[in-house]
């Protein structure tokens, strides 16, 4: 541009000024959001990379050992117990959350009056603080002041039995967070055009051929994206298990995150932490893509 | 000119301003102690304009520590903090304490042989096996595991001596049996010991019983796993077997033992001496319907009478990107002093026992009550946790304790599976 021989016409460099102030101001906007992204995000994650090939202490101060953190992660008896608590945790949560988030959002929508009041009444657990939750269930389900053993006579210590600590955690999961599948799956009802079904109707569909046929299929993005969502989220579980077992009994609710938590925060482990944290996304990420090929193959069929 | 007193005044209060020093305290006592403490620091604030103490409370346990570690690290700590003589170890391998010098210790007018010397003597071993040498906390206190016991129950049961104090237990077969004469006599659960989310008092239990058999965890400063299968298994095995035979009470949280027992619900509770001052309190307010006593943990394998015991510090953070100036400095040592000598009583009343000598030998420390019941012979009972870094509070091995020897009071495995992960859990944490 600099180099053209012709003088521009007049309106031409005004319109370049132009455009130049409206980048400048798309720039400003998107800034703030890019410097905390790059902040809290990128960088930490560069970070913990880096760190996982180092001996570092809890603050970040090593040396580089090169895939020794690998190594010993995986000749590691304890990560492989965590890992596997922690499939196990998604298989009790993630299907049953999107299935009884489905269910009870077709029951929800049949109701003719206090709708709006149901449904608030089965969000309201998810606006909790997760804290809030545990301490409701550690009281309702506590083996010898209980609610719940005091009304069934049972003697089963739920949160530190080693079979039934980890399913109880799952139902806590499930009480706290089904509102938001429930919400975003009426969300996805009300979407389907009511055309479709009367011509279903018209047809002789009823019931069951009605929810198969019309239902099922026309839902299904969002029941993949809920699925999606779910396991991202359990993979990630923590909170509740540090708040109700802290791993026990016998490490039987011992999950990746709370692994990273004691060998970084217990042991000051921090390069061996970041191992099992760089472990856990990698993790997440490709169980996230197969799912996602799997569920997309599902909706083109 | 009416400006001038205002202007005056101004000039008052900016110089005083100026020449108070703040210090920022951190404990984590929560409970009845800190109430105690806080009494203590409110007294020293009102004792004097030169120094002010700011204490913040926070989270007892590992949360405590790791809060430490990263304020050493960014530089950003308080200028005095509590902290566990069980937690040294670790403390010092993470560089997060700063020695006292004797021209420190000289500037609240202390030297280290005014405090209890084992404790002193504990200090100066961590420091050595970290490769240092210096005095890197002051001790306060011991703390212990003590028997409260409700008379008007045991006297029911038929246990009580003519002396108020339970009859002599010399055994285990011996406690065993006073728990049962309790149970079938009287109905009331015996024994309160909190094991649901609380792998602390499962500790204290299990580790006075392994000590009182003679065995120890740590070798020459290293771990030792060879009594586990022996003393360490008989211990746990006698835990287990009160709790089958619901002698000590089953899954419940640490304010729900204490609850059991201050409702008169359990006859005994196991307990740390800082939960003297909740006695105490609920006696002063009426609010305990029975006659209560303190008795030490009884030496159950003959003549030993071995019992958990750990003490707390103060001490101050090793903060190499602030150093502490002077006249900072010389507040904390002021204050340090202030809690010893003045404070040293209030301190005992949250039921420890004082490691400052003139304290201890104060008649004013040895006639306060409920303490003269236990603390003599508690304080020549008392062993501290193991000298290495995995130990002690903060360390994971409480947590360790609790996930797995948890299950076996619950009798769902036995006591050598607990012991066996145990020791695959240690030799985890040594690596």
């Amino acid at each position: 541009m600099t180099s053209s021989p012709a003088p521009a016409p007049a309106a031409v460099p005004g319109r370049a000024a132009q455009l130049r102030q409206r980048y400048l101001t798309a720039a400003l906007l998107v800034v703030p959001f890019l410097a905390l992204y790059v902040l809290f995000l990128i960088y930490p994650t560069f970070r913990v990379l880096q760190l996982s090939f180092t001996n570092a202490d809890l603050t970040g101060n090593g040396s580089y050992v090169g895939l020794q953190n690998y190594v010993r992660l995986f000749g590691e008896p304890t990560f492989w117990t965590a890992l596997l608590n922690t499939l196990l945790f998604i298989a009790l949560t993630a299907v049953p959350n999107t299935l009884i988030g489905l269910g009870l959002a077709l029951l929800i929508l049949r109701l003719n009056r206090l709708k709006n009041v149901v449904l608030a009444a089965f969000f309201l657990p998810y606006v909790l603080p997760v804290s809030v939750v545990t301490n409701v269930w550690n009281w309702v389900l506590d083996s010898n002041f209980g609610l719940f053993n005091f009304l069934t006579g049972s003697t089963v210590t739920w949160f530190q039995d080693p079979v039934w600590a980890l399913p109880s955690v799952a139902f806590v999961t499930i009480w706290w967070t089904v509102g938001f599948n429930i919400l975003l799956f009426i969300a996805g009802l009300r979407n389907i055009s009511p055309e479709i079904y009367e011509a279903a109707a018209l047809d002789g569909a009823a019931g069951w051929r009605l929810f198969r046929s019309i239902t099922w299929p026309n839902l299904w993005p969002v029941t993949s994206l809920i699925l999606l969502l779910q396991l991202i989220a359990q993979f990630k579980i923590f909170d509740q298990i540090y708040l109700l077992t802290q791993g026990g009994p016998f490490d039987k609710t011992l999950v990746l995150l709370l692994y990273a938590y004691r060998e970084g925060f217990q042991q000051q482990r921090g390069g061996y932490s970041s191992t099992i944290g760089v472990v856990l996304m990698a993790v997440i990420l490709l169980v996230s893509v197969i799912q996602l090929r799997l569920l997309n193959r599902g909706e083109k069929s | 000119m009416r400006l001038s007193p205002l202007l005056a005044l101004g000039l008052a209060l900016t110089s005083a301003a100026h020449a108070q020093t703040n210090v920022v305290f951190w404990d984590f006592f929560a409970g009845g102690d800190g109430a105690r403490m806080k009494q203590i620091v409110d007294n020293f604030n009102a004792s004097q304009t030169a120094i002010k103490v700011q204490r913040t409370t926070q989270t007892w346990g590992n949360p405590f520590y790791t809060k430490v570690h990263t304020a050493v690290i960014a530089g950003q700590t308080p200028d005095l903090m509590t902290y566990h003589l069980s937690a040294t170890p670790a403390g010092l391998q993470r560089k997060d304490l700063r020695a006292f010098s004797t021209a420190d210790l000289a500037l609240g007018g202390l030297k280290s042989t005014d405090f209890q010397a084992n404790l002193v003597a504990t200090l100066n071993t961590d420091a050595k096996n970290a490769g240092t040498t210096g005095l890197y906390g002051l001790p306060l206190d011991t703390h212990t595991f003590v028997v409260y016991f409700n008379k008007d129950v045991l006297k029911k049961a038929g246990v009580l001596g003519a002396n108020g104090k339970l009859l002599p237990m010399k055994s285990v077969a011996d406690l065993t049996k006073t728990l049962q004469t309790i149970k079938t006599k009287t109905g009331v659960t015996p024994l309160a010991l909190s094991s649901n989310q609380d792998s602390a008092s499962v500790w204290r239990l299990w580790y006075s019983l392994f000590l009182q058999q003679g065995g120890t965890l740590v070798k020459d400063g290293k771990l030792s796993l060879t009594d586990l299968d022996t003393k360490g298994r008989a211990a746990l095995q006698i835990m287990a077997d009160w709790s089958k035979d619901g002698l000590i009470t089953k899954n419940v949280t640490y304010p729900a033992g204490v609850a059991l027992f201050t409702a008169g619900r359990a006859a005994m509770m196991l307990n740390g001496n800082w939960e003297v001052p909740t006695m105490v309190d609920a006696k002063a307010k009426n609010q305990l319907k029975f006659d209560y006593g303190i008795m030490s943990f009884p030496a159950l394998y003959g003549t030993n009478p071995s019992t958990w015991a750990d003490s707390h510090l103060l001490a101050i953070p090793n903060n190499a990107k602030t150093v502490m100036t002077p006249e900072k400095l010389k507040a904390v040592m002021t204050f340090i002093a202030y809690v010893n000598k003045q404070g040293g009583n209030t301190w005992a009343g949250g039921g420890h026992i004082p490691s400052y000598l003139p304290t201890q030998a104060s008649a004013a420390y040895k006639g306060m009550q409920p303490n003269t019941q236990y603390s003599a012979t508690s304080a020549k009972a008392a062993r501290l946790e193991p000298t290495n870094a995995i130990f002690g509070v903060g360390g994971p091995v409480y947590d360790a304790v609790g996930v797995n020897f948890t299950p076996v009071l619950l009798g769902q495995a036995t006591a050598q599976q607990g012991i066996a992960k145990l020791k695959t859990a240690l030799q985890n944490f040594a690596k």
